[in-house]
């Protein structure tokens, strides 16, 4: 029914732009890909709605770094410059503050495997053990493992930055 | 006395384990200091990341109100409602081709070099996607490897059609990609043609000779649907992970009233496609062994690599009475194992 979505809509929807914004690193990129889902999600009704919504989110997320990728071979093929690395790094967004701890964070982020962040952010999208193992074809058991793995390997990643900077790695 | 592993009590935490287990873990703590100063340093570390990880947050919005997306909804389904009866058309077209039959006075038609309006230009190269990418299974397997065998409906005489046995040539994989190629090229023409004509012009089908029934490697058609539309036909019992959106859904009728076999194809959050597929035993497990000798996806769907891979994905079975419950997909033999016990709980609670 319309209203359970409704409601999916209004409890997930900030979940939905936050798991999206570490994806694409653009806030307003984030929110028109959000409402894209939901106005997905009317029309396919599906059945285990949270689920499908960060499945989809985690697809239009992928497909726009891939389209973001093309734009700019594209532009460095024009100009003449050697093909970029195809990572999207995070824009200097206007909107967000890219102060020290946000950017060592993102950094920490990066060490992770691909697999191993995605199953971080869902677990931190508030997905739950099933739901992520449907969603990223794992078995239920392995998640534990996996999030035991990448939150050990992020908090570590984040703290051996700041030891390198000087900053105290207890401020955070 | 055996300690609770790391990686345990991090599901403990997090709520991820099942009651029994629960319980035997708390019941270890309660007499086991070691374990304890464990989860006090798992629990610290998980409050760590969640610190960390919300400093990730993009500043809040308001969002917008849901009827807003309701309109959109509305929006978006009457613009793919106009697209995709064009679509429908091309597809069966190219279906027919493939099951020997030709439009050989409308693919003449199609020589005259009519302009193209801008509009319909924009819906054929929609149309030409879909179409690849509903239509190119059956057909790819059936019109030949033979790329210079005039395939094109361009060529404005009836193509030839010779059916191969599957296994015969070495150079198959290369020729079935050829195949595919010439087949969606030829597809994207016959879409383009038909956007500009009328969308239903009348047809002169003509027959061609009658290929040999065993070579064929799909017997009857596979009709290729949406999600809506495998429902309405299947009643609840349409084989899929709940959770995971739905790229296609493919139902091949079986032959003299037996009952069909479904393929749906879904996507996980890597881009991976999986496929569910489930019918009679006997079709499944033929489907399956054809494509372990084949070693290549019996369907294609649009970011499928355009040359089959060798290692194309695994599959696991399991009947159940006289059906049979099969996924594919280029995963872990224990995630599939796991995926498909849960499909099977899932079907068997419908």
């Amino acid at each position: 029914m319309t209203d359970d979505l409704d409601q999916l809509y209004k409890s997930t929807y900030t979940a939905v732009v936050r798991f999206l914004y570490r994806k694409v690193w653009d806030a307003e990129r984030a929110e028109d890909l959000a409402q894209e889902v939901f106005v997905r999600a009317l029309s396919h009704r599906p059945e285990k709605p949270r689920a499908w919504v960060f499945a989809v989110a985690a697809n239009l997320a992928r497909d726009e770094a891939r389209a973001a990728m093309r734009r700019k071979r594209h532009l460095t093929l024009l100009k003449g410059d050697p093909i970029a690395q195809p990572t999207i790094t995070p824009a200097a967004d206007d909107t967000v503050e890219h102060d020290e701890q946000v950017a060592s964070v993102q950094e920490a982020l990066n060490t992770l495997t691909p697999r191993d962040r995605e199953i971080l952010l869902l677990w931190d999208a508030g997905l739950s053990y099933p739901e992520i193992a449907a969603q990223t074809g794992l078995a239920v058991g392995a998640v534990g493992t996996t999030l035991a793995r990448a939150r050990r390997r992020l908090v570590d990643a984040h703290d051996r930055q700041n030891v390198r900077t000087g900053t105290d790695a207890a401020h955070s | 006395m055996r300690h609770i592993p790391e990686d345990e009590l991090h599901a403990y935490l997090d709520q991820g384990l099942s009651r029994t287990q629960c319980v035997e873990i708390e019941s270890h703590l309660a007499d086991c200091p070691s374990c304890q100063a464990m989860r006090d340093g798992i629990a610290a570390l998980r409050d760590r990341t969640t610190a960390l990880l919300s400093r990730l947050t993009p500043p809040r919005n308001v969002p917008p109100a849901f009827d807003v997306l309701r309109r959109r909804a509305v929006e978006a389904a009457s613009q793919r409602r106009r697209r995709l009866s064009i679509v429908a058309w091309a597809a069966s077209l190219v279906a027919a081709v493939g099951l020997g039959w030709t439009a050989s006075s409308f693919l003449r038609s199609s020589d005259t070099g009519r302009p193209v309006s801008p509009v319909a230009a924009r819906e054929s190269t929609d149309a030409q996607r879909t179409v690849a990418s509903t239509s190119v299974a059956p057909a790819a397997r059936l019109i030949a490897p033979r790329p210079a065998a005039g395939t094109s409906p361009a060529a404005g005489r009836p193509p030839k059609r010779a059916i191969r046995a599957g296994a015969a040539e070495p150079t198959r994989q290369t020729a079935v990609a050829a195949a595919r190629a010439e087949s969606v090229a030829a597809a994207s023409r016959t879409a383009a043609a038909l956007s500009v004509l009328d969308p239903k012009p009348a047809l002169e089908l003509t027959q061609l000779e009658q290929p040999d029934r065993r070579a064929l490697e799909l017997n009857g058609m596979w009709r290729t649907m949406s999600w809506d539309g495998a429902k309405a036909e299947a009643g609840e019992r349409v084989p899929h992970i709940d959770g995971l959106p739905v790229v296609q859904v493919q139902i091949q009728n079986g032959e003299r009233g037996s009952r069909p076999v479904m393929v749906v194809a879904q996507q996980l959050s890597s881009g991976q496609v999986i496929r569910t597929i489930e019918g009679p035993a006997t079709d499944v497990s033929q489907m399956l062994s054809r494509r372990a000798m084949a070693d290549v996806d019996t369907v294609f769907l649009p970011g499928d690599s355009a040359v089959p891979r060798p290692d194309a994905g695994r599959a696991m079975a399991m009947q159940v009475g006289d059906r049979m419950l099969a996924i594919t997909g280029d995963l872990p033999s224990d995630s599939l194992r796991a995926m498909i016990r849960r499909l099977n709980a899932e079907m068997r609670s419908k």
